[in-house]
């Protein structure tokens, strides 16, 4: 009897045992989350040009906090560097990264009116040059950190009353002289980020549609063909914030009205030109314009013959009063004289300046600055439309930082759009110098400025870095969908990015920003902690027992000793 | 780091029991289970109050202090005082002095409302990165109810066990043990009403205990004067 009742007492604590120690896993497994403030952050890009690497190279951090890059006595391995764009100092910085200097990371704070969530508008005379000044600071940030290779994380995020209230604290610190480290407490900035991947196989993808014409009975040769293309994507410092409303946002949501447009005039057979009109929508702008090329080689040659002349759309939405077409053809080609006159006439009794810029293609050069020149290595007569009187450099102007929402007027993509219909429609209906306005307001051709605005809303909302755009983004499926509705013959062209570039993601994370105390406050709480409860227990015994008591607890027993002896 | 603090956190809440316990003669007499009763008493007891506050007590919105649900509370507040008389009174002890009950007693119930209510919170809280003086308040608020209970365990005994005290000082045992009772209605009341700020009330707390402690203490040494 005695023994089952052990073996069932035993039974009973072994069971206990095991709860107990389920209690202790499930007890350890709670997540501890429970920093001061997060923080969306959006990581600078990290990409190989032909093997040779740029950008950021690392994405995770766990750092502390700083505020400057003098300050005396910080180890700045360690120390993640907070800077607020706006009071930025760009020989500093090229100075600091062109010495290849170690640092533990770099966060870089942005105005608030960059974000895509502001939707205040900008106005008044004072905002207008601090905007310009803005706009310096970033081009040069931007170029300097997208052609420096930076082996620490770097990451932009937003101006708000978190991360400033945050950043007067590590200010306040760094000017008393405590730099934060592990052993004086202050902010520990976290970001945990999986190891950046390159991407394989990044996809481009262009968007074609066909607007036929209308041949004349008895006619058998093919009709003629005017292509307008637009390249829709972006590259910048930062993907996930490249959103480039002008480059080349403008050129999309013309292309697009200019479709509409166009479609509500060839829905009618008594209206339909004598041309057919394409309509392309490319990847791989910031490229070298690789998409066109790609998009070019895949045309049946007879179609590439028949292409009259194209029309490429590049950043119509900032400009006041000129624009420039950019050709490679020299100016004295007939085709070229024909173009640039009707443009220029129709510029002038719109009130514009339209200038002629001829740029030479040199074919050994790998650099293709203007999409029309994609057009031309292939014996197509092409020229670009842009407010751009220089041609920009490899991977500039490709919607950066600076493209947010506030620097696109939709008046003067209003404007681009009646030059380039008004033009295309003179010469598809032959009314060379005749003055009747096709697209006039107040029509039912008119321009439509609602159309034009929820678009360039919408694209100033959407990143659009190729690499990161997957083959069903629903951003690709819209403007498929968009150019469905106008035009018929929609297609998806796919194709793989030039090998000489090389992406990786991680594009975006959270950062979380710890206040922390020191390793120097925790021992020192425990020596407190120690020698109050030393005395407490001293204390106690002296009360109950007595002192003697209490020494006796010290001296070693001597009958002990005694014994064994 | 940060275990680190927890663990200066989990001796500072935890710490003054065990130490209490192995410094006084509780420890020579093992009154071990008497303290672990007691802690059970204390559990059946918060349970039981659990359940009247969520029966009686309106859900407020704003955090403010009404006067009504406060004087619910503090009558469920009693039901501790009941528990504890359970504690004192009706378990079966070993053969152990008085004055010994009642110090286990106190122990046990003490321990027992640290862990319940500061373990959990504890564990949570301060493994993490970000450091806040909460949980180093909330030990001191743990010793002082240490004290507390000490007190009241002390008064109770001398209210329902001690039978022969000295007529002039029952009002003030009464009173005293209704002070210490009610203890928990009054922090809360300088919480929302008065709206005075965590350390403050810490601070608050740990003087009335010292004060308590050593008011009962004085009248549980007069009391035993008679006897011996």
């Amino acid at each position: 009897m005695a023994t089952t009742s052990k073996a069932r007492q035993r039974e009973v604590f072994e069971s206990m045992y095991s709860v107990i120690a389920l209690l202790f896993i499930l007890v350890a497994c709670v997540e501890v989350l429970d920093a001061a403030t997060v923080v969306d952050v959006y990581r600078l890009i990290q990409y190989d040009l032909a093997g040779v690497p740029f950008g950021s190279r690392l994405a995770s951090l766990n750092h502390h906090a700083g505020s400057s890059l003098f300050s005396p006595g910080t180890d700045l391995s360690r120390t993640v560097l907070v800077l607020p764009v706006r009071e930025l100092n760009i020989t500093f910085i090229r100075e600091f990264i062109g010495q290849r200097q170690p640092l533990g990371g770099l966060l870089l704070l942005l105005p608030r009116i960059f974000s895509s969530e502001n939707r205040g508008s900008m106005g008044g005379a004072d905002q207008n040059s601090g905007k310009e000044l803005m706009r310096n600071i970033l081009m040069e940030l931007e170029r300097l950190l997208i052609h420096a290779n930076i082996p620490y994380p770097v990451y932009f995020a937003f101006e708000d009353d978190n991360i400033d209230s945050v950043l007067a604290d590590v200010k306040k610190n760094d000017a008393t002289g405590q730099p934060a480290t592990a052993t004086t407490g202050g902010y520990k900035l976290v970001v945990s980020a999986p190891e950046p991947k390159k991407l394989i196989s990044p996809t481009m993808i262009n968007i074609q549609g066909w607007l036929p014409g209308l041949k004349a009975d008895g006619d058998s040769n093919q009709l003629p063909t005017i292509a307008i293309v637009a390249s829709y994507d972006t590259f910048g410092a930062a993907p996930a914030l490249s959103v480039g409303s002008d480059s080349n946002g403008s050129g999309v949501v013309a292309l697009l009205e200019i479709a509409r447009l166009f479609s509500i005039l060839y829905s009618n057979p008594k209206t339909t030109g004598r041309y057919n009109l394409l309509f392309g929508l490319t990847s791989g702008g910031p490229y070298n314009y690789n998409g066109t090329h790609k998009w070019l080689q895949s045309f049946d040659q007879r179609l590439r013959e028949s292409i009259d002349y194209a029309i490429c759309l590049n950043s119509i939405g900032s400009w006041e009063n000129e624009l420039w077409i950019h050709v490679s053809k020299p100016p004295e080609n007939a085709y070229i004289k024909q173009i640039f006159e009707g443009f220029s006439n129709v510029a002038e009794e719109l009130g514009l300046k339209v200038g002629l810029k001829h740029k030479k293609i040199n074919i050994s050069n790998p650099r293709v600055a203007w999409e029309h020149e994609q057009f031309s290595r292939l014996r197509v007569t092409a020229a670009t439309l842009s407010e751009l009187s220089v041609a920009p450099e490899l991977l500039e102007s490709t919607g950066g930082l600076f493209e947010s929402r506030h620097f696109v007027s939709e008046a003067a993509i209003i404007r681009s759009v009646k030059l380039v219909a008004e033009s295309l429609a003179r010469h598809i209906y032959s009314h060379h110098g005749k003055n009747i306005k096709i697209f006039a307001d107040d029509s039912s051709l008119a321009i439509n400025p609602s159309y034009i605005t929820s678009w360039i809303d919408l694209l100033s909302r959407t990143p659009r870095v190729a690499p990161f755009l997957s083959k069903n983004d629903p951003f690709i499926m819209a403007l498929k969908e968009e150019l469905a509705d106008f035009t018929v013959d929609v297609n998806l062209q796919h194709e793989s990015l030039d090998g000489i570039f090389t992406f990786y993601d991680t594009t975006s994370a959270r950062l979380n920003v710890y206040q922390v105390a020191s390793v120097t406050f925790d021992l020192l709480l425990l020596l407190v902690l120690g020698s109050y409860l030393i005395i407490l227990f001293s204390f106690l015994v002296i009360t109950t027992r007595g002192l003697d008591d209490l020494i006796s607890l010290f001296r070693r027993p001597p009958s002990r000793k005694a014994k064994t002896a | 780091m940060t275990v680190f603090h927890f663990f200066n956190c989990a001796i500072l809440t935890f710490g003054p029991h065990a130490v209490y316990y192995s410094a006084t003669p509780l420890s020579e007499y093992d009154t071990i289970g008497t303290s672990v009763k007691a802690a059970f008493v204390y559990l059946g007891t918060a349970l039981v109050k659990l359940v009247c506050l969520a029966t009686f007590l309106k859900v407020s919105e704003n955090d403010s202090f009404d006067p009504y649900q406060e004087l619910l509370k503090a009558v469920i507040g009693f039901i501790d005082v009941a528990g504890l008389y359970f504690a004192l009174t009706q378990l079966t002890h070993r053969n152990i002095s008085q004055n010994h009950k009642f110090q286990a007693v106190g122990l046990g119930w003490a321990f027992a409302d640290s862990v319940l209510h500061r373990l959990a919170p504890l564990w949570v809280g301060a493994r993490g990165l970000e450091f806040t003086w909460d949980y180093i308040l909330q030990g001191l608020e743990a010793n002082a109810n240490l004290l507390l209970s000490l007190s009241l365990a002390a008064l109770g005994s001398l209210m329902w066990i001690r039978k022969n005290k000295p007529k002039t000082l029952i009002p003030i045992i009464y009173a005293c043990a209704g002070i210490v009772a009610t203890m928990p209605s009054i922090t809360s009341y300088l919480m929302r009403g008065l709206e005075w700020h965590f350390p403050k009330v810490v601070g608050f707390e740990l003087f009335t205990s010292l004060v308590m402690a050593f008011i009962s203490w004085q009248l549980f040494a007069a009391c035993q004067r008679p006897s011996t």
